[in-house]
């Protein structure tokens, strides 16, 4: 599903910094992936290279078996549209847009028609719970809130991947906890592959693999019966 | 000092592009403002420097308006005994269709006496014409040009010239080449001397002279002199220094001296708003900056001389290379302008020198730097009030407040209202421009509520159209209406003028039309000179029975336009056999009937005034109007007043006999011929011709030639307004860059968003160009608006202070049509470079953007 071979991230400035310095890794369909780590080693720099957000500087990446370094920024993004779904940490959702426009944004941009976009947002915000709250703009929200629309949003379009940049880390615990409920969920219901960069230990344990990273490189890969309970 | 290094020097290296926008708003201001001043200046000092070099040692002149007057008044002069010489002169500007382009002019002295006033400075060859002046008299041919002229023409002595007279084309021999300096610098070394009684033959004038210029008796104070000579000649006569004579001059360009002052104002409002614009953002994006300054203890006060010296820098910076660009334009527009009042008002001027006037660029530098520190000064004092805490908090940037809000709701109200009763009371010039003013305060006060209203009506509309891009783009500007407001205003005010002259144009050319189709009837014009509105050459008495005796001429009207002091202001007497041309052609009466005012004016019992002329006199019907003549004042009360529009400063008829009684002038500038029924306009004008082909001449324009003409004259009038529109339509989409930019900086994050959701570059763009369309359509939307109210100010300023001309008010809707598509093109224009950077750049970089 996830392919990566040799993958290496410079960032050139006054003085050159190695994010990624050679990472090898294959992450199959369906898996529920935390990726853990000190901060600055190259997590979400893996993430970013993952989700065709930025390129690496050497090395290959293949989702479903395509190589995402041959592809313009154009191809870049179809692929991000159809097979990727972002979750950040800030939600980053758009301020003047209410819950069920944040949601069919994705679906507009891929000009679906407007009553299966509406179908479509309407099923997800039921997904996440948030029926309820389908005019409200975000700042009518609580922060778990924001976080499950983003989480629908990420998921217009069912994507097999599901990328998130730390999910949990601007809620508090109560909140992270319904999240990460939310995303299992939608690693087994829709068997959705997941990757979640993260500093809680409770999220990393919650998934069935956990990829240590330190100064660029995968420290440790432990399956689901390898990770300390 | 360090503070301004540390903060303010980094964040506009940071931000160039955003400065350097901000300081062409500035740049245009002041180059437009210079521009125009030394254009008009430059035109005004060779105008002042060819009459000073004309005059030599003259020390009074003594002129009667444009009619001049009779020889005898020499004589009565020369007996004077203060007066120790005195000489005739006549002066002309005429096209010899040299080399050299453009006109020449004509200086026409009588040599026995003129060199002791006069020193003209011979090439060797020629002294012997000054030496005995007979030689030059006794060849009435001969002819002196400047050594430049000589030599850019190619001309030597006993060269032929070949000049158009009222006799038809005669040669002319060159008899002296004047060395440069002094006189042969005047009207930009294209001078021409000849006798003065050549000329009288030459330029059709009879037995009159245009002016006499005299020495006094050593010891005789010019004061003195003059006192003694305006008893002697009577108020007829102007008896003045040659200093003084610029004045009306000075008054025929003071129109255009109005007009570069409304222009480069305007343009210098405009970039105000933009500089507003700018530091409003720049406050709101450095508000954890100045929050940081703050809790490290800088005061209020720092803060905001902070914000001010930054203005001031800024302002110096775009005044020095807004001067520096205004004294590069103004040479172009001087000889526009030089030739724009010669076209217009047949005082023809060459501006080949600028006058650059170091006072004009201090106070433009200073002009520059008091827009820049007063846009500034709202934001720098919002900056003082950031409250630290607050502003070190993460969070959305702060929006207006609800009690900013609420007094500038008050504050528009309260100059509306003001606005409304002030145009009721109506009256003197306090009420009429504070009228205006509050009315353009008001809508100011009202245009960011407004920009936010406006922008959630045109929501559904953008939605439509592109469901994500188009919600996006219109949300932008309600989510920031501080980034907008000053970009929407400025849009706005421009878009007002442009309105406004707009329909001012309209309804001029209407009223023209109007004018035209009544006044402007005759088949065909017989002029003296190519231009009908140069007054050089006069027709005899004679003409108009030789050209009513050609066949298919149904009746000719002899007319004489000349220009007169009234009350220090320039004016037009026409006059004609008022019974005759009012048989023909009524103009339409704003005062008095037309049946009691043309047999009154004809039988010498009154005048009849155009409309703009009572009105910029405040004139009445019945009142006595006395215009000073050299034969004594003329007084006679108003019988009619009527929509003349032939001069700007306005005209006044007047009976033939009783012009001829006052001015002893019987000449002609232009003959009315009306053809019989079924006569052949060409076959006429060919016949015209050929009858003074060998005698006058002549020139001969058809109906459509005149109103060309007149079409044409306008045009330049507005070509000249038309730079306004340029500058503020320039200004305006330069605010639009500039808000984008920030716009682009501000939703980076946004933007980045929309990629990793998916958007490809294109949607981004469009999310881009359709703010820009979005901020245009609010302006157009708000500046059509301000438009209407404006233009009703426009009228009412032309009415009362500019021309005096009272003209329709006609909404210009082709005018707002065409402004749709332009403002709409140019906004998007303006949004393909910030498109281009919003889809360029990291997205990572984009998502983590604070």
């Amino acid at each position: 599903m996830i392919e990566l071979t040799g993958v290496q991230k410079h960032f050139e400035g006054k003085k050159r910094v190695t994010a990624l310095a050679g990472v090898n890794l294959k992450i199959e369909k369906g898996e529920m992936v935390a990726l853990v780590g000190p901060s600055g080693s190259g997590k979400s720099t893996l993430l970013n290279l993952i989700g065709g957000l930025d390129r690496p500087t050497a090395g290959d990446i293949r989702l479903d078996g395509q190589l995402l370094s041959g592809l313009n920024d154009d191809d870049l993004t179809r692929v991000r549209r159809d097979k990727i779904g972002f979750i950040f940490q800030f939600f980053n959702l758009l301020p003047t847009l209410s819950c069920i426009e944040n949601v069919a944004l994705p679906l507009h941009l891929r000009n679906w028609p407007s009553t299966k976009i509406r179908e479509r947002a309407l099923e997800l915000l039921g997904l996440v719970n948030l029926n309820h709250r389908l005019d409200h703009l975000p700042e009518e929200l609580s922060g778990g809130e924001r976080q499950r629309v983003a989480i629908a949003r990420a998921l217009s379009v069912y994507p097999p991947v599901l990328l998130a940049d730390e999910p949990t880390g601007n809620l508090d615990s109560a909140t992270g906890a319904e999240i990460l409920k939310l995303m299992r969920d939608v690693n087994e219901r829709l068997g959705a592959t997941v990757l979640v960069v993260t500093h809680d230990r409770g999220v990393a344990d919650s998934c069935s693999r956990q990829i240590s990273l330190r100064d660029g490189l995968v420290i440790e890969d432990l399956r689901r019966e390898n990770v300390r309970k | 000092m360090k503070l301004l290094h540390l903060i303010s020097w980094q964040y506009t290296r940071k931000h160039g592009l955003r400065t350097v926008l901000t300081m062409v708003g500035i740049v245009l201001g002041v180059a437009v403002f210079v521009g125009m001043h030394t254009a008009n200046q430059s035109v005004l000092v060779a105008f002042h420097k060819t009459v000073n070099r004309i005059a030599g040692a003259t020390e009074l002149q003594i002129t009667a308006g444009e009619p001049g007057f009779a020889e005898e008044i020499l004589e009565k002069v020369q007996s004077i005994p203060e007066v120790r010489v005195a000489v005739p002169v006549i002066e002309a500007s005429i096209n010899p269709k040299l080399k050299t382009p453009g006109n020449i002019l004509v200086l026409a002295v009588d040599m026995t006496g003129d060199s002791s006033l006069r020193d003209y400075d011979l090439d060797d060859g020629g002294e012997a014409v000054i030496d005995d002046p007979l030689i030059f008299l006794a060849q009435p041919d001969s002819l002196m040009v400047t050594r430049e002229f000589a030599k850019a023409n190619g001309l030597a002595i006993n060269s032929k010239v070949s000049m158009e007279t009222m006799q038809g084309p005669k040669t002319f021999t060159v008899r002296g080449i004047m060395k440069s300096g002094g006189l042969t610098s005047a009207f930009g070394g294209n001078l021409a001397v000849m006798d003065v009684y050549a000329a009288q033959k030459v330029f059709g004038r009879g037995r009159r002279f245009d002016r006499i210029d005299l020495a006094l008796q050593e010891g005789i104070g010019v004061d003195v002199g003059r006192k003694k000579l305006e008893q002697i000649l009577g108020p007829g006569f102007q008896v003045e220094t040659p200093a003084a004579r610029g004045k009306q001059f000075e008054s025929l360009s003071s129109v255009y001296g109005m007009m570069a002052n409304l222009t480069s104002l305007f343009a210098l409002f405009i970039g105000m708003f933009i500089i507003y614009n700018s530091f409003a953002i720049a406050v709101t994006q450095r508000r954890k900056e100045i929050g940081i300054l703050r809790a490290l203890g800088a005061t209020q006060g720092q803060i905001q001389t902070l914000f001010l010296i930054e203005s001031a820098i800024l302002g110096l910076f775009g005044s020095v290379a807004g001067v520096a660009l205004g004294v590069l334009i103004a040479r172009g527009m001087a000889r526009g302008l030089g030739d724009f009042l010669g076209e217009i008002y047949g005082v023809a001027q060459r501006a080949d020198e600028l006058s650059t006037d170091t006072r004009l660029l201090a106070f433009s530098l200073a002009l520059g730097v008091l827009t820049s520190l007063i846009a500034a000064w709202i934001p720098a004092r919002s900056a003082a009030r950031v409250d630290p805490v607050q502003a070190l908090q993460k969070g959305r940037y702060q929006q207006l407040t609800t009690g900013e809000n609420r007094v500038r709701a008050v504050a528009a109200v309260v100059f509306a209202a003001l606005a409304i009763g002030l145009a009721m009371v109506g009256g003197g010039p306090f009420f009429f421009y504070g009228g205006y003013l509050s009315a353009v305060v008001a809508a100011l006060m009202v245009t960011p509520w407004a920009a936010v209203w406006l922008s959630w009506m045109l929501r559904p509309l953008l939605r439509l159209i592109r469901p994500v891009e188009g919600a996006l783009a219109v949300d932008s500007l309600i989510q920031s209406p501080r980034r907008t407001s000053g970009t929407v205003a400025a849009l706005m005010l421009s878009l007002a003028l442009v309105i406004s002259l707009g329909g001012l144009t309209r309804a001029s050319y209407d009223s023209l039309n109007q004018w035209m189709s009544v006044g402007l009837n005759p088949d065909l014009f017989l002029s003296p000179s190519q231009s009908i509105s140069d007054r050089s050459y006069h027709f005899p008495a004679e003409i108009v029975d030789q050209v009513k005796a050609i066949d298919g001429v149904r009746t000719a009207q002899g007319v004489r336009t000349v220009r007169v002091n009234y009350r220090n202001e320039p004016i037009m007497i026409v006059t004609a056999d008022v019974a005759a041309i009012s048989g023909e052609a009524k103009l339409p009466a704003t005062a008095g009937l037309h049946e009691d005012m043309y047999p009154k004016a004809a039988a010498g019992e009154g005048v009849i005034l155009s409309d703009n002329l009572a009105n910029l006199q405040k004139l009445k019907l019945g009142e006595m109007m006395e215009l000073e003549s050299p034969n004594g004042p003329l007084r006679l009360p108003i019988v009619g007043i009527v929509l003349d529009y032939s001069d700007q400063k306005g005209t006044v008829l007047i009976d033939r006999k009783v012009y001829m009684e006052k001015w002893k002038d019987d000449t002609y500038n232009v003959i009315r011929i009306y053809l019989k029924p079924g006569a052949d306009v060409v076959t006429v004008r060919q016949a015209l011709l050929e009858r003074f082909s060998s005698g006058l001449k002549v020139f001969v324009f058809t109906n459509k030639d005149i109103r060309d003409y007149v079409v044409k004259i306008t045009d330049q009038w507005f070509g000249l307004t038309y730079i306004q529109l340029a500058v503020a339509v320039l200004v305006a989409v330069l605010g639009i860059v500039n808000t984008l930019t920030v716009s682009i900086t501000d939703r980076r994050r946004e933007l980045g968003v929309l990629q990793a959701v998916g958007a490809l570059r294109n949607q981004i763009r469009q999310t881009v160009w359709l703010e820009a369309i979005a901020i245009g359509l609010v302006g157009l939307a708000l500046g059509l608006g301000l438009g209407a109210i404006a233009l009703y100010y426009s009228l009412e300023f032309t009415a009362r202070d500019f021309a005096g001309m009272r003209l329709e008010y006609k909404y210009p809707w082709a005018m707002a049509a065409f402004l749709l598509p332009v403002i709409l093109g140019s906004a998007l224009l303006a949004a393909i470079g910030p498109a281009e950077s919003a889809v360029r750049g990291s997205l990572v970089e984009a998502l983590e953007y604070e």
